[in-house]
């Protein structure tokens, strides 16, 4: 190693956070307010702090946007989420809530509302994004790969907040809150997609990225990829419909 | 002299329509959204709220089907307008000569009650009775029910009952209360087909995921069918489709062509009975057609959107139907909507600024038409459980022969002029 291209890392590893965040752009967010204004605030409240005048009686409540924490991520547990992630939320909404798809906006809509997002929360301007985790490429879901998963599910305790059969019922089910402290129930894997999305690669990233602001935590350190799609393979064998 | 009568009501009719506009707050109350989520400005349609039309009256994430509500929640909304309006008609025919027709005052408010959603997964209706005056009994404008998302396709919907036709621009969902789309009922024989009145039948229609594409494909007896003899009554078949361009820049953002035409047959002939036609004996069916493009865009950014929609139709009756041989007419509209400001308050859209071009001309003949409206609404409210707008529209159109004079039975020219304040709500 040179040591030009030494002093180089050196410089980058004391360089502060701020000086690697990606802050929102100026003038997309401007134009984001104006969407905002329009198709967001009656659940995320007009400054996003998700106490709009719809927001006490849906359920699951709105994202407070100005914590700049995101459940659902591409990137690291506790991590920022990328422009991207940010913009999959908006275009295809959440199943099983009332965040509706904006599909039927126009692209610069939806990429300028991403940028006004970020404009609410100070975390944005002041820490880097995360970079996506590898997901690597799917496996045939086999027999074999489903059992191996089942003892996954029981190594990392899947059941005590979801339940033996995966019906969100387990035993410390009743007791979950969010950051906020509002109750929050496991998601029901015999029934409907998840919220994020019905391909195995969003349970995938799911397990590895954890949702922000619950607690369902991240497996990235506890289980392999291999373990990660096995688990994938049972949890989706127990979808009913 | 009947075509030209046919032409002048159909032109006087569209005063006092207070009530021909629809918006659904009963949905916006379901889902916790503001109006402004699915309109432009109510109750202009956005891309938003054609998908979610287009999906059945699902935004298909799980919280569409009804046993997901709490049971306090009733599909039900209610618009009525109470407006003070003054009209001026030229050239009007008395027992004594010709006359302007000049009055004002405060019409009494109809009302429209719509009872819409679904009934389970992919399941849907709409139930519209309007009227309620003394001038308009009370009648079911629209009733209907449709299965959606047939063998899990978007492009396979089909429904059946009274609807309006896939138009242009919604005859029934347009911001004027004052003067319809006067191109949807011109007719060179008289005919009562109206392209924007409602029709009974059956729709297949179907759509991609945004509703960038769309395609809608009718079989109707046409509103005011006279009845023929057969297994369908005075068979219609009405088309539309759509393609739109999202061109994400912010000049032009987005941009839709369309392409509609209607084809039915008309019975000429019928038995009697106490000298009255009876319904559902015509015969000799003669043909009646139209046919058109429309152009949509947003000028400037697509939240505050300067939608322009310009719609062209041909159209032609069989003489056998009436009218002069050979006759046939062409005409269309010009619409601007535009929507100044967005903010960040509940009422984020608080003003609508429209104004309308209509003009129709006939090959030979009285009837041409030419009319501008123009208005502005303030939204009052506009939130997740209801709206109201303070309206103020000026229209005024002039109908070419439309009367006739007193003493020489000359054509005179028919000049209708309206304008109107009031105020418009939706619950």
């Amino acid at each position: 190693m040179t040591r030009t291209r030494f002093l180089s890392l050196v410089a980058l590893a004391v360089l502060p956070a701020t000086a690697l965040a990606t802050p929102p752009d100026a003038e997309a967010a401007k134009r984001g307010a104006k969407a905002f204004g329009r198709y967001c605030i009656s659940c995320h409240g007009t400054s996003g702090d998700g106490r709009g005048p719809s927001a006490d009686w849906i359920d699951p409540r709105p994202r407070i946007l100005t914590s700049g924490t995101f459940k659902f991520r591409s990137t690291p547990s506790g991590e920022l989420p990328t422009d991207d992630d940010i913009l999959r939320t908006i275009t295809n909404g959440l199943n099983h809530t009332y965040m509706p798809t904006w599909r039927a906006l126009t692209e610069l809509e939806r990429k300028d509302l991403v940028q006004y997002v970020k404009s609410l929360s100070p975390r944005f301007a002041a820490e880097p994004q995360g970079k996506p985790v590898a997901i690597p490429p799917r496996p045939k879901f086999t027999k074999e790969l489903t059992a191996k998963g089942k003892e996954v599910w029981n190594k990392v305790q899947c059941a005590s907040c979801h339940g033996d059969g995966g019906k969100g019922d387990g035993g410390s089910a009743s007791t979950l809150r969010d950051d906020w402290g509002y109750p929050i129930t496991p998601r029901d894997f015999t029934s409907g997609p998840l919220k994020v999305g019905d391909e195995p690669e969003d349970l995938y990233r799911a397990f590895q990225t954890g949702l922000n602001g619950t607690p369902m935590p991240s497996f990235a350190e506890s289980i392999t990829p291999e373990e990660s799609w096995a688990l994938v393979a049972y949890v989706r064998s127990l979808r009913k419909d | 002299m009947m075509v030209r009568c046919l032409r002048t009501a159909a032109v006087l009719s569209i005063l006092f329509a207070f009530t021909r506009a629809e918006a659904i707050p009963a949905f916006a109350k379901k889902y916790g959204v503001s109006c402004s989520t699915c309109h432009s400005a109510w109750p202009i349609l956005n891309q938003v709220g054609q998908n979610f039309r287009d999906n059945g009256y699902q935004f298909g994430l799980g919280k569409d089907d009804p046993v997901t509500l709490s049971n306090a929640y009733v599909p039900l909304a209610i618009r009525a307008t109470g407006a003070y309006q003054y009209t001026k008609i030229t050239n009007q025919l008395t027992d004594a000569g010709n006359t302007d027709v000049k009055t004002g005052g405060v019409p009494t408010p109809g009302a429209d009650f719509l009872l819409a959603g679904t009934v389970a997964r992919n399941l849907s209706y709409l139930v519209v009775a309007a009227g309620f005056t003394s001038d308009e009994p009370a009648a079911i404008e629209s009733a209907w029910a449709r299965v959606s998302n047939i063998a899990g396709s978007s492009w396979l919907n089909v429904r059946v009952g009274k609807f309006e036709l896939d138009l242009p621009a919604s005859s029934h969902r347009g911001v004027s209360l004052l003067a319809d789309y006067a191109v949807y009922g011109a007719t060179n024989a008289g005919i009562p087909f109206n392209l924007g009145e409602n029709q009974t039948g059956v729709e297949l229609d179907g759509h991609n995921a945004n509703s960038g594409t769309r395609y809608s494909l009718s079989v109707v007896s046409p509103n005011e069918d006279p009845g023929s003899s057969g297994a369908w009554s005075s068979p219609t078949v009405y088309g539309h489709v759509q393609q739109a361009f999202d061109l994400s820049n912010t000049v032009v953002p987005w941009a839709r062509v369309g392409l509609f035409g209607a084809m039915g047959r008309l019975p000429t002939t019928f038995e009697t009975s106490g000298g009255e036609p009876m319904y559902g004996t015509g015969t000799k069916l003669k043909p009646f057609k139209r046919a058109g493009a429309d152009l949509t865009a947003i000028f400037g950014y697509p939240s505050t959107p300067f939608l322009v929609n310009a719609t062209y139709v041909y159209g032609k009756d069989d003489e056998a139907l009436g009218g002069d041989p050979g006759n046939s007419f062409q005409g269309g509209f010009v619409e601007v909507n535009w929507v100044p400001v967005s903010e960040l308050e509940y009422d984020a859209t608080p003003w609508l600024v429209f104004a309308r071009y209509d003009a129709v001309k006939y090959k030979t003949g009285p009837g041409d038409l030419s009319g501008v409206t123009a208005g502005v609404r303030r939204y009052l409210a506009l939130g997740p459980r209801a709206s109201m707008a303070l309206h103020v529209e000026f229209h005024q159109d002039k109908v070419k022969g439309a009367s006739s004079d007193f003493t020489s039975g000359d054509p005179l020219d028919v000049t209708t002029q309206a304008v109107m304040l009031g105020l418009d709500f939706a619950f």
